[in-house]
């Protein structure tokens, strides 16, 4: 047998409390191309950065060809032959596709022969079947074309290994079939390809081998004829689906509150429908790119759809800006609380009162700092945020109680749909669970409420109904009764097999 | 060009007759405590170091206790920073502050709250517009009279007759508007200069490259120019280089107001056979007696007053001929430069 | 449509740069009696060898996506210690004069660039700060002395009128050939010298930089320090020019050399620009600021604002174009 190109030994990675890889240990031999494939957050993104010299593990032995390294740099990492192609390249937009090619080539000398360049930049380009002029700049090329530049980039490095994390998340089927071929003349060429993807079909159509990882663990590697679907999902999901499956009866659906009928935004999402009722929780799943918050941001007026309906109790409106959308009685928590949701060096008062502060209007346009102290109060005891007082910078809290502060604002909205976007993402155990309590609470009370999760137990947990999507398009809507996690992820990875029985 | 001159000595001559005739003039008791700030324009040129020595040397002769700081703002920030420092130095409770007025009357405010406060303002080289806030100026000549000298400097060399343009420093300096607008006043009053045309006045800025470019941009403009008058250290010598770069100093002569020391190369070789200027050095020496006279209490600042200023004489307060309401104290003469004595006043 | 879609923006923008010039040529040639002579051919081409280094070091530096507000003061340092320097030693060869005068700029240049590269301050603000910290050096170095014409090396003196060679009539002074120079060998490292290549993939996309293994401090600093030698070569064509420097020497250079950038097509936003434009808009600006001087229906008054407002409708227009040039791609290429 031939010697693996790279290996992974034990490799063991922690941020601050969390533990993002636990003895991991992979071995890649020269030639194939070798899948891994795992859930969101199963630590997929600290493996490749630590292959790529980003990241250096705690504990753990990496080798190339046998021997020890140390990837200290991406300079290191490529010196040793491993590079890395990203969902998101890496160009530079203001150089032209040949220099974007030899940028940190540094055989190439000091003087830039401006000819060889261009034509060595051909020869890389022409074999992955691309017409791409060499001499044009950067910028302006497709999410596909640059990831051909930069391909190219990691050949003219001569790559022993090729890292592609989620390649396909944003190309379309002809440029997926395109990329596939690149790959597999890769191979043929002997270079190691690692192919990251939560697209199933993809890995059935090009892996040799393929290693499923879940919590920061390794489960298993075959061989790609070894495995089925549901084998590789079951294998993903893990044993975690029992503790969450069990799901309270759903609420008794009131009327219908919100109706969205072929919702479209040019060129990100198209076609979704669903009906949402008051007191309901509708959870959207779908794997990273399914574009399941630009759904949410175009009913919140952000980026606002280009075509389809919006019926909001028995109205048609259109929404086109946030305050359109918070007039109507919608409100958005979103992921980004940094970016879209809280001002974080003002207090927890400050930011509550934020976005309702017309209601707290004296004489003269002056703010009533005592009701508005008094409502802060309310939110604090009622959302039990974990501070002694309402003065707080809200940065200072944690995650969860961030969270809670943003709740609160919208909540002084009295919003009749609530838009969840990512509620738990990066918040610990305990808090998740007293923000799950809210959102039941606040459905039965007659809020209808969508949620946007990424976290499958949790989206089995919350929702009524889960509205699966994939690449922008609805995939399928399942009762809670019918959700499993096997279901919703066939159909966020684009199964054949399970998307007959929800149409 | 001598008989000018000549004028010029009448009026001082007239200043001290004119002082005999009245009271006994005071002189202030040496060796008191008086704090004072020496504000110039702005700091780094030639002029307000000399004038900053001038002061030093007659604080020393009058043996004041107190402190003579001469701080000044960068030249990027003249206006608004003379502004900032007076207001500063009647915070400090300074005695007295000297300004050379870069800011036009928009200073007035803050020198009539200086006053308000007890710190004295009296400008020098160059006065506040409207007077307001300023106990009095010490003039370095008469207003009037650079007008007639810098117009009879370019009726000689012009030749009696031709184009002559001005080069100004910035527009807001009013004591080089004052002396333009004197210059203009000579020139439309006197039927000797009607052969002379005052064809533009442009703006320096008090910076040698922006004078130099616009001393070839009017040479470009005015293919007839004779004259260029600078009345500005900083303009005169920028334009008489241009000139000499250029190969013009033949046809175009430059003249105004400059510093012996920076213009004797152009005296000699012709490029300016002539210009003017008083001494810093002594119009620092007077404007520290006079404010250590006021701040002393030795003299009010009331039109009449008379005083001794150490080696310099005996001066007088008088009303201000050019800006009514206000108070002078006229220093003069000027000396007017030519290749005879340049050299001389260099060292 | 198929040409403005195949040429590059650069190019685009540097057509439309040399139409602006000839055109402003034409229409002050109209205006202006005896515009279209050598001698208004020396006036411009003289006073634009004074902003051309500093421009180029400019343009450097904000092809990294920094700026560099001390440029003019940088420039007043160096014109004045050169001055001092050569009047006290008069035999200093004149290469070496050049060179100590880079040298120096070099030097302040690299106190902007290690706090903006280690310190992670920005440079509008640090260079701001130097701004008036280097004038205030130099207020405080001077003790109110200016140096005089008379003081300097006669070589010095006479090499602004110094020709370098003559085509068709038109003189071509040293300080042009100078200047010309330095724009040369910068836009020849800036073509074919890899290391600095990096100044665009730096400004282009600092993160590519980084995954690309590029050390963005070092290639910061670089340009500072670069930007520093070049305001000094302007400031040792400053003294020679304006032979008289006091501590207000140099005073808006730093403005005048980021008008000729902007102008020039260098991207504010960093990763593009070239030195055929950076002369270009140098030319530019100087033309229309000469020509406004000489211009009888403009008044004092008008000509700075006319200039500011011209500078802003290039970089408008130049704005709009791309933008209206990524839309035409976009378009063609679905």
């Amino acid at each position: 047998m031939t010697q693996p190109v790279l290996e992974l030994l034990g490799l063991s990675k922690s941020f601050a409390a969390t533990q993002a890889l636990k003895d991991m240990s992979l071995s890649v031999m020269p030639g194939e191309v070798h899948a891994i494939v795992g859930e969101n957050g199963a630590g997929k993104s600290t493996l490749i950065k630590i292959m790529t010299g980003v990241h250096q593990p705690d504990t753990g032995t990496i080798r190339v060809d046998g021997q020890p390294v140390t990837l200290k740099s991406t300079q290191a990492a490529q010196d040793a032959g491993i590079a890395a192609i990203y969902q998101e390249p890496m160009v530079f937009p203001d150089l032209n596709v040949a220099e974007n090619i030899f940028i940190s080539n540094r055989a190439k000398g000091r003087i830039m022969r401006w000819s060889e360049i261009h034509a060595e930049a051909d020869a890389l380009i022409s074999p992955l079947g691309v017409k791409l002029d060499v001499r044009r700049a950067a910028s302006g090329l497709t999410l596909a074309e640059q990831q051909t530049v930069e391909i190219a980039r990691a050949l003219s490095l001569k790559v022993k290994v090729l890292i592609m994390d989620e390649p396909t998340a944003s190309l379309s089927a002809h440029e997926v079939a395109r990329l596939l071929d690149i790959a597999r003349a890769l191979k043929a060429q002997g270079v190691a390809v690692i192919y990251i993807s939560h697209r199933l079909d993809e890995i059935f159509r090009i892996a040799d081998r393929v290693t499923v990882i879940r919590d920061g663990q390794h489960i298993s590697t075959k061989p790609i004829a070894e495995v089925t679907e549901d084998g590789l999902v079951k294998d993903m999901v893990g044993r975690a689906l029992e503790s969450f499956a069990v799901k309270t009866a759903a609420n008794p659906h009131g009327e219908t509150l919100l109706s969205v009928k072929d919702l479209g935004l040019q060129g990100t999402f198209k076609g979704i429908t669903f009906d949402l009722h008051k007191g309901e929780v509708l959870c959207l799943a779908g794997l990273v790119g399914a574009r399941r918050t630009d759904v949410a941001l175009s009913l919140f007026g952000i980026a606002p759809a280009t075509e389809g309906t919006i019926t909001l109790a028995g109205q048609q409106v259109s929404i086109t800006t946030p305050q359109q959308a918070m007039d109507l009685g919608i409100a958005y928590v979103s992921e980004d609380r940094r970016k879209l949701g809280l001002a974080m060096p003002l207090s927890i008062f400050a930011n509550i009162s934020l976005a309702s502060l017309g209601k707290l209007l004296k004489p003269f346009g002056l703010i009533d700092r005592a009701a508005e102290a008094e409502m802060a109060e309310t939110y604090r005891k009622r959302l039990a945020i974990r501070s002694p007082d309402t003065l707080i910078e809200v940065g200072k809290l944690s995650g969860g109680n961030q969270q809670k502060v943003m709740l609160a604002k919208w909540l002084e909205t009295k919003p009749r749909v609530l838009i969840f976007d990512e509620p738990t993402r990066g918040i610990d155990v305990g808090a998740k669970a007293e923000v799950h309590a809210i959102i039941r609470q606040l459905a039965s009370e007659g809020v209808a409420i969508l949620v946007i999760s990424s976290d499958l137990p949790e989206v089995l947990a919350l929702a009524d109904r889960v509205l699966v999507m994939r690449e922008g398009r609805q995939a399928g809507i399942l009762p809670i009764e019918e959700a499993t996690q096997e279901r919703v992820i066939a159909l966020a990875a684009g199964q054949a097999s399970a998307e007959r029985p929800a149409a | 060009m001598m008989k000018l001159t000549g004028l010029a000595f009448a009026a001082g001559l007239a200043t001290l007759m004119g002082s005999t005739a009245m009271a006994e003039p005071v002189t202030a008791t040496p060796g008191q405590a008086v704090n004072a700030v020496l504000l110039p324009k702005f700091l780094g040129i030639l002029p307000f170091d000399q004038a900053n020595r001038g002061a030093q040397e007659a604080a020393a002769e009058l043996g004041s206790t107190g402190t003579l700081e001469f701080i000044g703002p960068t030249p990027e920030n003249s206006a608004a920073g003379q502004i900032e420092m007076l207001t500063n130095a009647t915070t400090q409770k300074q005695n007295v502050v000297m300004l050379s007025n870069n800011a036009g009357d928009q200073i007035a405010p803050a020198a009539e709250a200086a006053a308000a406060a007890g710190t004295k303002v009296v400008t020098w080289d160059s006065p506040i517009p409207n007077g307001a806030g300023e106990s009095f100026f010490v003039a370095q000549v008469d207003f009037g009279s650079i007008g007639v000298v810098m117009a009879d400097m370019a009726f000689d060399l012009a030749g009696g007759a031709g184009e002559v343009a001005i080069l100004s420093a910035s527009p807001d300096a009013s004591n080089q508007n004052a002396w333009i607008e004197a210059m203009k006043g000579t020139m439309a009053s006197d039927a000797k200069y009607k052969d002379l045309k005052l064809v533009d006045v442009v703006y320096g800025n008090d910076q040698s490259e922006e004078s130099y470019n616009k001393a070839l941009g009017l040479v470009d403009k005015y293919p007839d120019l004779k004259v260029i008058m600078a009345p500005t250290t900083v303009g005169i010598v920028a334009a008489a280089k241009a000139m000499q770069d250029e190969g013009l100093c033949e046809k175009v002569k430059v003249s105004g107001l400059g510093l012996p020391a920076e213009m004797v190369s152009y005296s000699l070789n012709g490029c300016a056979p002539q210009f003017a200027l008083w001494s810093f050095v002594d119009l620092g020496y007077l404007t520290y007696q006079a404010s250590y006279a006021l701040a002393t209490g030795a003299i009010k600042g009331d039109v009449g007053e008379e005083f001794t200023a150490g080696r310099m004489g005996t001066f007088k307060i008088e009303e201000d001929p050019g800006r009514p309401g206000a108070k002078r104290i006229l220093m003069g003469p000027f000396t007017v430069y030519t290749k005879d004595n340049v050299e001389a006043a260099a060292n | 449509m198929t040409l403005l879609t195949r040429a590059s923006p650069q190019t685009l923008r540097l057509l439309a740069l040399a139409l602006a010039l000839l055109a402003t040529i034409l229409f002050f040639a109209t205006q202006i009696e005896g515009y279209l002579s050598p001698r208004m051919f020396n006036r411009i081409s003289t006073s634009a060898a004074v902003v051309l280094p500093i421009a180029v070091g400019q343009a450097i530096v904000i092809m990294t996506r920094n700026i560099d507000l001390s440029a003019g003061s940088i420039l007043g340092v160096v014109a004045y210690m050169a001055g001092q320097t050569l009047s006290s030693m008069p035999d200093l060869h004149p290469i070496l004069a050049v060179l100590f005068c880079m040298a120096l700029g070099a030097a302040l240049g690299a106190i902007n660039g290690l706090i903006i590269a280690w310190g992670r301050v920005p440079s509008i603000i640090v260079t701001l700060g130097t701004l008036a910290l280097f004038r205030s050096f130099l207020v405080e170095w001077s003790d109110a002395k200016t140096i005089t014409t008379a003081s300097l090396p006669q070589w010095l003196v006479d090499l602004p009128s110094a020709n370098a060679f003559s085509i068709g009539g038109l003189d071509i002074r040293v300080t042009v050939v100078l200047a010309l120079a330095a724009v040369l060998v910068t836009g020849l490292a800036l073509t074919f010298y890899r290391p600095a290549r990096r100044f665009y993939a730096v400004g282009s996309n600092p993160d590519a930089a980084l995954m690309a293994g590029i050390n963005a401090n070092r290639v910061v600093l670089t340009a500072f320090v670069l930007a520093g030698a070049f305001a000094g070569l302007s400031g040792f064509l400053f003294l020679a020019k304006f032979g008289n420097i006091t501590v207000v020497a140099g005073l808006g250079y730093e403005l005048k050399s980021i008008a000729a950038v902007v102008v020039g097509g260098v991207s504010i936003m960093g990763g593009s620009g070239s030195m055929i434009g950076v002369l270009m808009g140098a030319l530019l600006v100087d033309t229309i600021d000469n020509s406004l001087t000489r211009w009888a229906v403009v008044s004092e008054f008008w000509r700075d604002a006319l200039l500011g407002g011209l500078i802003m409708a290039a970089v408008t227009v130049d704005t709009l174009a791309s933008r209206q040039l990524a839309r035409l791609r976009k378009g063609g290429s679905e």
